[in-house]
């Protein structure tokens, strides 16, 4: 190989015009066009879902089509560019909070270096600032006196196809995580923009399917998978039955049991798919030995709510059921199992759109009598508030070296965290149940990293994408691993639980994902158990 | 003056250049090349941790596979960016025209851009391996997508929702059949 000279070989490097593919700006932001190519897109909604939610009442997903985001012409209705300044008017009316974050960024930057799609990718239209932007440009154009003066120079624009591709192509390269939001001295929620700019695109018809899909599965039978009653109810007692076989007890279990004093609501990935089932497990010898009076349902089979990727009418839609079965088997109150998105619905949306649930009671745990009163009006508990409490009160007897397999770090997921603030719980039960180290501190606790797969991006034709943004994450999971062995990430997520797992295939192999659960079931002991060696705990295979 | 006094002396000068070479092929490259913590500047941290081992191995002639962890550190992120094959490795190359120039630029150890051949050619065989290593990457990224594909979280949409079994359209064609 020659010696080439350092221009040349950038010349050879840097070429084309997108940002992502590592040239250097010679253009202002908004005059850089997005180009979609096989893995940086998910795939468009199937006609036939998005008609089928179009059909439902109170819901309104129009322009049903096939199309494809690397066509030129996406088939947009002749009135589109009406259709979004409209919506994005009647939204401006409806959430005063969106009003406010159009007006109050003032651009300090703080959030900019902040986001995992920006640290993974490098592109700046990956800052929050500048997602926001892609959207404030054209509310300045519209909505703004200065704007519709001063044009460009006072950041506004025209919306043009253009600028729809560029919403499609950033909206969905965030996960509304709010890391950002941390950071931001005005607490703009830079979700919440994400979150508008995807109910704008499906005003039009511009959605993926892998969000619209599961909505629309769960909308017909409860759950993701679109799983029928008998097949929920099959695959949990194929759990029942493992777990007989691995501790000696057969867990007591019952489905749609009017009169129980708890209903359960979890991800329906806990009870069909690795490593969630391992979760499901723990939620039952968990429950089983406390002896709780709970019932599944095969109707409110599902904690996951893929309406918040969507819209706030599906949202909401979605959210209701659960309340809605809660009401129909008359039980006291809700616990929830360990989801992301579920507990963001929760404690942020809920109140709002379904609340107060008053038909329920504040939850009180039957064992140690405690009130849940930081769920006085939602009436649902979450798993690790639950089970901490369980320890506090010595109602649980644990082994730990049942869990010497594992040297586990802790995955705060951004839900959760973020969201509900549930941060200190888990440490308090991994104190008890596992050796465990935390990741360094600016990946955790409020400042975690998301997964980077999290608001129905968990699908695998932009999994490049998806390894990108997880970047962050896994190179914090990295350090621990390489400096302390960690041989286990543990989070309270199904997302995370499915994701993480090819996050670290990818980049730690050797590192496993697991629920918190799963990890508090491996070391309770219990009466009259009948456990033979289980070198990997419930993951153990016998014969 | 040798060799090795002449890196000795200019090596953070040509480190520092050479990861900020390599972090000029990213849009947000200031950013990048400005934050220190690795943590929350995970490309640039790593990049910089990479290439400075490399170079001090490439000082010493050490045997490529002593590279191996740094390429694998570097190659691992750019492998799943948005680069094209050359393009993920081709700053690499970068090192052997930094250290000629920032030589040629010092009056007293110029002559030793004269003596970089075997300097020079360590190079070009990381490059090399630097193409194995994508390529073993690329090969991981496929085979995560098809474990997580064959894991069955696929179910999720590409499987028909059971319900639809007995959706309208469907009752009437039932009714077709059965002649009613």
């Amino acid at each position: 190989m020659s010696v080439p000279k350092l221009e040349q070989l950038s010349k050879s490097v840097v070429q084309g015009p997108t940002l992502a593919t590592g040239a250097i700006p010679t253009m202002d932001w908004m005059d850089i066009p997005v180009v979609f190519k096989p893995g940086n897109y998910a795939y468009p909604a199937k006609k036939e879902k998005v008609e089928y939610l179009d059909s439902l009442s109170g819901l309104s997903f129009p322009n049903a089509r096939e199309w494809s985001p690397e066509d030129d012409d996406w088939k947009l209705p002749e009135d589109w560019k009406d259709i979004i300044i409209k919506g994005l008017s009647d939204r401006l009316d409806k959430f005063r909070s969106l009003k406010i974050f159009m007006d109050c960024c003032v651009r300090c930057g703080a959030c900019a270096d902040k986001c995992h799609f920006f640290l993974g990718t490098g592109d700046p239209k990956n800052m929050p600032v500048l997602r926001a932007e892609l959207l404030r440009s054209v509310y300045r154009n519209e909505f703004t006196l200065a704007g519709k003066i001063l044009g460009k120079m006072a950041g506004a624009r025209e919306m043009t196809v253009s600028v729809l591709k560029e919403w499609f192509m950033y909206s969905y390269q965030c996960t509304e995580c709010r890391r950002c939001s941390v950071f931001c001295p005005y607490g703009i929620d830079t979700a919440e923009i994400t979150m508008m700019l995807r109910e704008l695109l499906h005003l039009v018809g511009v959605g993926i399917n892998w969000i619209l899909e599961p909505v629309s599965n769960s909308n017909r039978t409860g759950n993701h998978m679109g799983l029928q009653p008998h097949t929920f109810k099959d695959n949990v007692e194929f759990l029942v039955d493992d777990v007989e076989g691995l501790t000696g007890i057969r867990p007591n279990v019952s489905f749609n049991r009017k009169g129980a004093e708890i209903l359960f609501v979890t991800p329906s990935a806990d009870v069909f798919a690795e490593p969630g089932l391992y979760t499901a497990m723990g939620y039952m010898i968990l429950f089983d030995a406390i002896g709780l009076d709970y019932t599944w349902s095969t109707y409110a089979s599902e904690g996951g709510n893929f309406g918040l990727f969507t819209n706030n009418e599906t949202m909401k839609k979605l959210n209701a059921k659960m309340y809605a079965e809660a009401e129909r088997l008359g039980v006291k109150y809700i616990i929830g199992g360990e989801c992301g998105h579920m507990w963001r619905v929760v404690h942020q949306y809920m109140d709002s759109m379904n609340g107060p649930a008053d038909f329920l009671e504040v939850p009180v745990s039957p064992i140690t009598g405690t009130v849940f009163e930081n769920t006085a009006s939602t009436k649902m508990v979450h798993i690790s508030e639950f089970t901490a409490d369980l320890i506090k009160h010595g109602k649980l007897k644990f082994d730990k070296s049942r869990n010497s397999h594992v040297k586990a770090t802790w995955h705060d997921s951004c839900n959760t965290a973020r969201a509900m603030g549930l941060i200190e719980e888990p440490r308090y039960i991994l104190d008890h149940v596992v050796d465990w180290v935390e990741m360094p501190e600016n990946t955790i606790r409020e400042q975690t990293f998301c997964c980077g797969s999290g608001t129905g991006l968990n699908t695998d034709e932009i999994m490049e994408l998806r390894m990108r943004a997880g970047l962050p994450r896994a190179n914090a999971v990295k350090y621990v691993h390489d400096k302390h062995l960690v041989n286990m990430l543990a989070c309270v997520c199904a997302i995370d639980r499915a994701t993480l797992t090819s996050l670290m295939n990818y980049w730690n192999p050797g590192v496993e994902v697991c629920g918190l659960t799963e990890l508090v079931a491996n070391a309770l002991v219990r009466e009259g158990e009948n456990r033979p060696e289980l070198p990997e705990g419930l993951r153990t295979m016998l014969f | 003056m040798d060799l090795a006094e002449g890196f000795r002396n200019h090596r953070e000068k040509i480190i520092n250049k050479w990861v900020e070479y390599t972090l000029s092929t990213y849009g947000a490259s200031s950013f990048f090349i400005k934050e220190r913590d690795k943590f929350a500047n995970p490309v640039g941290g790593n990049v910089r941790e990479a290439l400075g081992q490399m170079f001090r191995l490439l000082e010493k002639g050490a045997d490529s596979k002593e590279h191996q962890p740094y390429l694998d550190q570097i190659i691992s992120i750019r492998s799943v960016q948005e680069f094209t094959p050359a393009q993920a490795v081709a700053p690499l190359n970068a090192v052997k025209h930094i250290t000629r120039e920032v030589f040629l630029a010092d009056k007293e150890r110029e002559h030793l851009a004269a003596e970089l051949y075997d300097f020079e050619f360590a190079v070009d065989l990381l490059v090399l391996a630097a193409f194995d290593t994508y390529m073993q990457f690329r090969e991981r990224i496929y085979k995560v997508r098809i474990k997580e594909i064959k894991s069955g979280s696929h179910i999720l949409t590409d499987s028909k929702c059971p319900s639809k079994l007995v959706s309208g359209k469907d009752i009437q064609d039932l009714t077709k059949v059965n002649g009613n």
